[in-house]
């Protein structure tokens, strides 16, 4: 691939846009952001990823200025913006409200900004009319927020918080109050209007399909820690723990003792049954528990055995049919359930399995990640 | 028997209790306004051209306009205050605006007459600190009327305030905070603009309630400070010129209702959602 990939993070001559340094928030006994460190570098798309109540919302309005971190330093291009008042960051924020002004027009929420600034006529004009063409929303500029569509409102909140050309712009569920068909257009109209105007986006959100689309990185967040930091595809496929192997998508997860011998593993996962073989870069001591995680994807589901590294026998349990794919519930004999999923690549005129069938599932000795919690 | 029906027949007591005791009275009152032998707005004439009704007319619209605009810059600044504040201490703050009202008006307004008489409560601090030599009289003036209306309808302004002020989102300040705006321009361009229905529903209130009282000015302006208020009485139960009572309560009427009807136009106008 002669196109280079846009890859900051792996650059150690690269300088972060911002770093926390340590942050820790707590709102009286309530520790909401615990000793974090994290570098955001310029033009990513980062998506803070969590369940409600992780932090994730605390760490945004850090970025934004209405908090401030209890302990440690945030800076933003090298410099502490810990006293700086939200007004004179080069920061903006789009609500998940939207907050626009209902008591002004769409022209003059997206000229709201740049009139702060006291910037003369002719550039306040032109830079709305260049914003309300990016967004599509010149037929509505003279329209009041409340006379508008959901989806066009989101589109007025990222044109106003766009207008000033921040060098970072925090999105707080931006998408979430959006219908899911209009969602999808509108994640890649975001990718496409970050690109286009190069701006660095911090999102936040609990929809972790979002955050995959969206997002050149991805951190996992929970009770105030940072999980995992990492490219959407190394997230899926090489989770660093259970939590976010569970957390993002579908999995199974086969706890059991390990048995190492170099990059193989041979996992003992039920008594009178054939130890689980993977293979693995990280080291497990003998009879250490680990967690062997597959994606429902991975594994193969065919009524005659099949040959391969791991071979197991079941009866279907319960059969998802979600259109495109079929999830299916195969409960082993040790009373594991186990999700295997199927493409419908053909058109159904006769289900290959039905409940109660005996089927046999199975997947190969690269399908699963081993994680040692 | 038709929903509508049923909905005539579910109003119909209160309608007739309006009509028999509200309606019929301020009709005939009316009426009598305009059966003067020498023309039907002879009693008008005369009301607009004595001088000293006219100048009823105007102190009583000086002390509700003055009323008015202290109980907004007043009122606001408190619902403000009180908008901002924690739950549990809101809670508080709001009783203590609200106290006042549980008292009646007259009990009210004879504090004041404790508080400003001569040996009053403020001549005998005032004479104290030394601050004067000899008591002022404070009472039975302009001044008195309206510390004393401003006092009785503040409360009124804060509870019309604090419900604006706090359905404002605060998403709404932060958004301005974060595209520039100082603290002071978010107030002027954000929250102002957005309480100008409260101001305007609580100003109306207060213009109505502090031109139409009666027993404030009785008690703290005195026959030397007439209000409209004090001057019908004065004509219905101490000169029993009906008529004339009649033509003031006519006059009081016009006003209060033009007022109304302009602020509530002005409000649909102003409202920021609309158009």
């Amino acid at each position: 691939m002669p196109q280079t990939v846009f890859a900051p993070w792996d650059d150690p001559a690269e300088k972060p846009l911002i770093q926390f340094k340590g942050v820790t928030k707590r709102f009286g006994d309530f520790t909401a952001i615990d000793n974090i460190d994290l570098d955001i570098y310029a033009r990513e798309f980062f998506a803070l990823l969590g369940p409600s109540g992780c932090g994730k919302t605390t760490l945004m309005r850090m970025l934004a200025g209405f908090e401030t971190p209890t302990e440690g330093k945030i800076l933003l291009s090298g410099q502490d913006i810990g006293p700086v008042p939200p007004n004179q960051r080069a920061v903006n924020m789009m609500f998940q409200s939207y907050a626009l002004f209902p008591h002004l027009t769409i022209w003059d929420n997206i000229a709201f900004g740049l009139r702060r600034e006291g910037r003369d006529k002719a550039a306040i004009e032109a830079r709305v009319e260049e914003m309300l063409k990016l967004t599509r929303l010149a037929k509505f500029a003279k329209r009041k927020p409340h006379q508008i569509s959901g989806g066009q409102r989101q589109r007025v909140a990222l044109a106003r918080s766009l207008a000033k050309a921040p060098k970072l712009l925090l999105l707080d569920e931006p998408l979430g109050a959006l219908d899911r068909k209009l969602r999808e257009e509108t994640q890649f109209e975001l990718m496409d209007i970050q690109e286009k105007t190069g701006t660095t986006f911090v999102i936040v959100t609990h929809d972790q399909e979002e955050a995959m689309t969206v997002a050149s990185r991805v951190a996992v967040m929970d009770e105030g820690k940072l999980m995992q930091v990492s490219t959407p595809d190394a997230i899926y496929e090489a989770p660093s723990s259970v939590y976010v192997a569970d957390f993002i998508g579908d999995v199974n997860i086969i706890e059991g003792k390990a048995h190492q011998t170099g990059t193989k593993l041979q996992i003992d996962w039920a008594e009178g049954q054939p130890a689980l073989s993977a293979t693995t870069t990280k080291n497990f001591d003998l009879g250490q528990t680990c967690y062997m995680a597959i994606r429902p994807e991975k594994i193969a589901i065919s009524a005659d055995r099949p040959s391969g590294a791991n071979v197991l026998q079941g009866e279907i349990l319960d059969i998802a049919y979600l259109g495109n794919i079929s999830t299916y519930h195969v409960k082993l004999p040790t009373g594991h359930v186990i999700k295997a999923q199927q493409a419908n690549t053909r058109r159904i005129s006769r289900r290959e399995f039905t409940w109660e069938d005996k089927v046999w599932i199975s997947w190969t000795d690269t399908a699963a990640v081993v994680l040692a919690q | 028997m038709t929903p509508r029906l049923r909905a005539w027949a579910l109003s119909a007591p209160a309608l007739f209790l309006v009509a028999l005791f509200l309606g019929l009275p301020v009709l005939s009152t009316l009426a009598t306004t305009f059966g003067d032998p020498k023309g039907p707005f002879a009693q008008y004439a005369a009301f607009f051209d004595s001088r000293f009704r006219m100048t009823v007319l105007w102190r009583t619209m000086e002390v509700a306009v003055i009323t008015t605009t202290i109980s907004v810059i007043v009122g606001f600044m408190t619902a403000w205050v009180v908008a901002k504040s924690p739950a549990r201490i809101k809670s508080l703050l709001i009783i203590a605006a609200v106290f006042p009202l549980l008292t009646g008006v007259v009990v009210r307004s004879f504090a004041w007459l404790i508080i400003l008489g001569k040996n009053g409560i403020l001549n005998d601090t005032l004479l104290w600190l030394g601050l004067i030599s000899e008591p002022l009289s404070m009472l039975y003036t302009q001044f008195s009327v309206t510390i004393a209306m401003v006092y009785l309808f503040v409360p009124l302004m804060i509870l019309t305030l604090v419900g604006v002020l706090e359905a404002i989102p605060q998403d709404l300040t932060e958004a301005a905070a974060s595209l520039g705006a100082t603290p002071a321009a978010a107030f002027r361009q954000v929250v102002l603009p957005m309480a100008v229905p409260g101001l305007i529903v609580g100003s109306v209130l207060v213009f109505t309630g502090s031109f139409t009282s009666y027993a404030t000015p009785q008690l703290l302006g005195g026959e030397r400070q007439m209000m409209m208020g004090t001057f019908l009485y004065q004509r219905a139960m101490v000169t029993f010129d009906w008529v004339g009572a009649s033509t003031i309560a006519a006059v009081m009427v016009v006003v209060t209702l033009t007022t109304v009807l302009v602020m509530s136009k002005l409000a649909r106008r102003l409202n920021p959602v609309a158009g």
